[in-house]
């Protein structure tokens, strides 16, 4: 008895994980195993048969093998917006904790606001338009850094703190330059917030929907999340086709995950920087 | 060959003014402490000459060159940090060779530099290892190394060691004193323990509040201090002061006389101070001698049996509480009164204004 008492918040809390996480994503992985008619019923039942591969080659071959430009797309979109997120979202971090000056203050109260106020799409669009960058990938890539900015900055500030002030002073003594007291020291010291960074920002480019969408129109620019479209309709859906395409798109951040899952928690356990 | 020439330097943060104008000359091969109570500007001065704070006013020559506007990495120094400053995330080989990597200096060049540096300081054992892995002490060490291995004209150490314990800064201390033979450049130590100043210095430098007090040898500073700051600072355990009137005066002997002291005779330099003057006398702890027919009469309060020397605690009729070190091992009553003649030679007295009574008075 004393062992239900000692447990059976636990087991609540693992049994509402299980409903919430795991239900959902059995439902898609089995309704990318069904047939049309199957799927269409759109219920928790084991599948009648193994659809999946004809599945996967009609998702990957619509549209003139879309989803294959949309996996390049995306990749390069994510790859370029989280490498340009981590360089300038720790350098302004680094500048910013590092030099008080009077426009310290406005600064704090731009990456607040960049964070908290939500981007006004048609004068976004008005810009781009403007800079010859709109439905483009270059530029939809610089949206992306504009908006992931602030929440990197703030990271990075907050870990940079803890960093001390005299590391700098020893390198610039050593004769450190201040590109190589920023890549030579600060930076590679920065690496558990940086897989943070990279984990949080990534994931979140590659599902992002609604920017490709206002920002990126056409087929040919498609990200993968766009793809989903292509097999919605007012219509009709082909649920299977739907799932199997949602499984496939969810791979990419799965792994992530579960690469650099370890790193995370080891940086963070690790504490790190104390020399 | 560089010595270094500081010309009423001044630094101030917006209104405050940390720096007040100091002067100083350091001579090539010296070894210079800076020494103050906590907060007088040690470290901005010594940050200062370093290159890492900006000089508000004055000029700084390191040798031949004004300094001033000079970036740290021309200066020809090396800085030793308090907190040891290691790049965390290098070996010890990289720590030691990552100012030697950014002057491009040859990859054998430089492995040699660090091996030697390595050698000095006996911690070959330890290259392949990053700062995490090693005690307070080698991080020390690592540090010096660093130093070492830019082979720089001036080594600048910022309280080096009042991060390790008791004994291992004993050690460091020698090591410090023997690297200065070995090297034989400039060296700029700032601290606030006096022991390490007297030990360490050929020439102290007392701060307090941002100006020079006093500037001169170790012996100098502790017999003939300047002022009742440095007399009060410099030597462990502290001078015992004494507020005293001059009665009389004949020529260069003066009669003086307090509270707690009886009237007595000293030597003063001419015309140095005129009857009805308030002094304060200064006595060493050591020059406290027990004697039947002394100027000064107390009550024993605590004592400290050391054995080779014993610390007594003196009531003194105002209330003052003065120490005595007794030499041996004296068996002593707490409560019983104590008579005690001081070595006259070695008082030191001050003038109103807590300078040294030494020069002549202009006569008004
Ligand atoms: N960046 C700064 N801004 C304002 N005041 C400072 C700054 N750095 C040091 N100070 C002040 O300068 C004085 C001297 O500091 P410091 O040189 O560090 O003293 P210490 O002799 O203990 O090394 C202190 O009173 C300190 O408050
Ligand atoms: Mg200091």
């Amino acid at each position: 008895m004393s062992f239900i008492r000692k447990y059976w918040l636990s087991a609540v809390a693992i049994l509402v994980s299980v409903v919430v996480f795991l239900v959902p994503f059995a439902f898609i992985v089995l309704t990318a195993f069904k047939d049309p008619k199957q799927a269409s019923l759109l219920d928790f039942s084991w599948p009648q048969g193994n659809y999946l591969w004809g599945n996967i080659v009609e998702v990957v071959t619509t549209r003139n093998w879309m989803l294959v430009t949309a996996f390049v797309n995306s990749s390069i979109l994510t790859v370029a917006s989280v490498a340009l997120l981590v360089i300038f979202g720790a350098m302004v971090g680094f500048v910013l904790q590092r030099r008080k000056t009077r426009l310290n203050g406005l600064i704090e109260f731009l990456i607040l606001a960049g964070l908290m106020i939500p981007p006004a799409v048609v004068p976004t669009i008005w810009l781009l338009q403007g800079i010859q960058l709109f439905g483009r990938l270059h530029g939809l890539i610089l949206i992306e850094v504009a908006y992931g900015l602030p929440f990197t900055i703030l990271l990075y500030r907050a870990f940079i703190s803890t960093i001390p002030r005299e590391l700098d002073e020893a390198a610039i003594i050593d004769g450190a330059r201040p590109f190589d007291v920023f890549f030579k020291v600060i930076l590679p010291l920065l690496w558990p917030v940086t897989v943070t960074n990279i984990v949080v920002q990534s994931v979140a480019i590659f599902n992002d929907f609604t920017n490709p969408l206002y920002y990126l129109p056409g087929n040919a620019n498609a990200t993968v999340q766009l793809t989903l479209y292509n097999f919605q309709s007012q219509f009709n859906t082909s649920y299977n086709l739907l799932f199997t395409n949602i499984v496939l798109i969810t791979i990419p951040p799965l792994i992530v995950f579960l690469f650099f899952n370890r790193q995370i928690v080891a940086g963070m356990t690790a504490g790190a920087v104390k020399g | 060959m560089a010595g270094l020439e500081l010309k009423s330097l001044y630094k101030s943060y917006g209104e405050v003014e940390v720096i007040k104008g100091v002067d100083l000359s350091v001579d090539h091969g010296e070894f210079v402490v800076f020494v103050g109570p906590s907060g007088c500007g040690k470290s901005t001065l010594l940050r200062m000459i370093a290159g890492l704070e900006e000089i508000t006013g004055g000029e700084l020559w390191i040798g031949d060159t004004l300094c001033n506007a000079v970036e740290p990495r021309d200066r020809g120094i090396a800085m030793v940090f308090q907190s040891y400053a290691l790049y965390p995330h290098m070996t010890v080989y990289e720590n030691m060779g990552f100012g030697l990597k950014l002057a491009k200096t040859p990859k054998d060049v430089r492995d040699a530099k660090i091996r030697e540096a390595a050698r000095i300081l006996q911690m070959e054992n330890l290259l392949e290892r990053k700062p995490g892995q090693l005690s307070g002490g080698q991080r020390q060490r690592v540090a010096i190394g660093r130093a070492i291995v830019r082979k720089p004209e001036v080594f600048l150490f910022d309280e080096p060691l009042s991060n390790l314990d008791a004994a291992l800064r004993v050690d460091m201390r020698m090591e410090l004193s023997k690297l200065h033979d070995e090297l034989g450049s400039t060296m700029i130590y700032v601290t606030h323990d006096q022991v390490e100043a007297m030990t360490l210095a050929d020439k102290i430098v007392v701060l307090n509040g941002g100006v020079v007090q006093q500037v001169g040898s170790p012996i100098e500073l502790y017999q003939r201090p300047a002022n009742l700051f440095v007399a009060g600072f410099i030597g462990s355990p502290k001078m015992n002061f004494a507020p005293v009137n001059v009665d009389r005066v004949e020529g260069t002997s003066v009669t003086i006389s307090g509270k707690d002291i009886a009237a007595m005779t000293l030597e003063i330099p001419l015309n140095a101070v005129q009857a009805g003057d308030v002094l304060t006398i200064g006595v060493r702890p050591h020059d406290l001698v027990p004697s039947p027919s002394g100027a000064i009469v107390g009550r024993i309060g605590l004592i400290e049996r050391l054995g080779n020397e014993t610390n007594v605690n003196i009531e003194l009729p105002s209330g003052a509480s003065w120490l005595a070190v007794l030499d041996g091992d004296q068996a002593l009553q707490r409560g019983a009164s104590l008579i005690m003649n001081l070595d006259r030679a070695k008082i030191a007295v001050f003038d109103a204004g807590g300078q040294a009574v030494t020069a002549e008075k202009p006569l008004a």
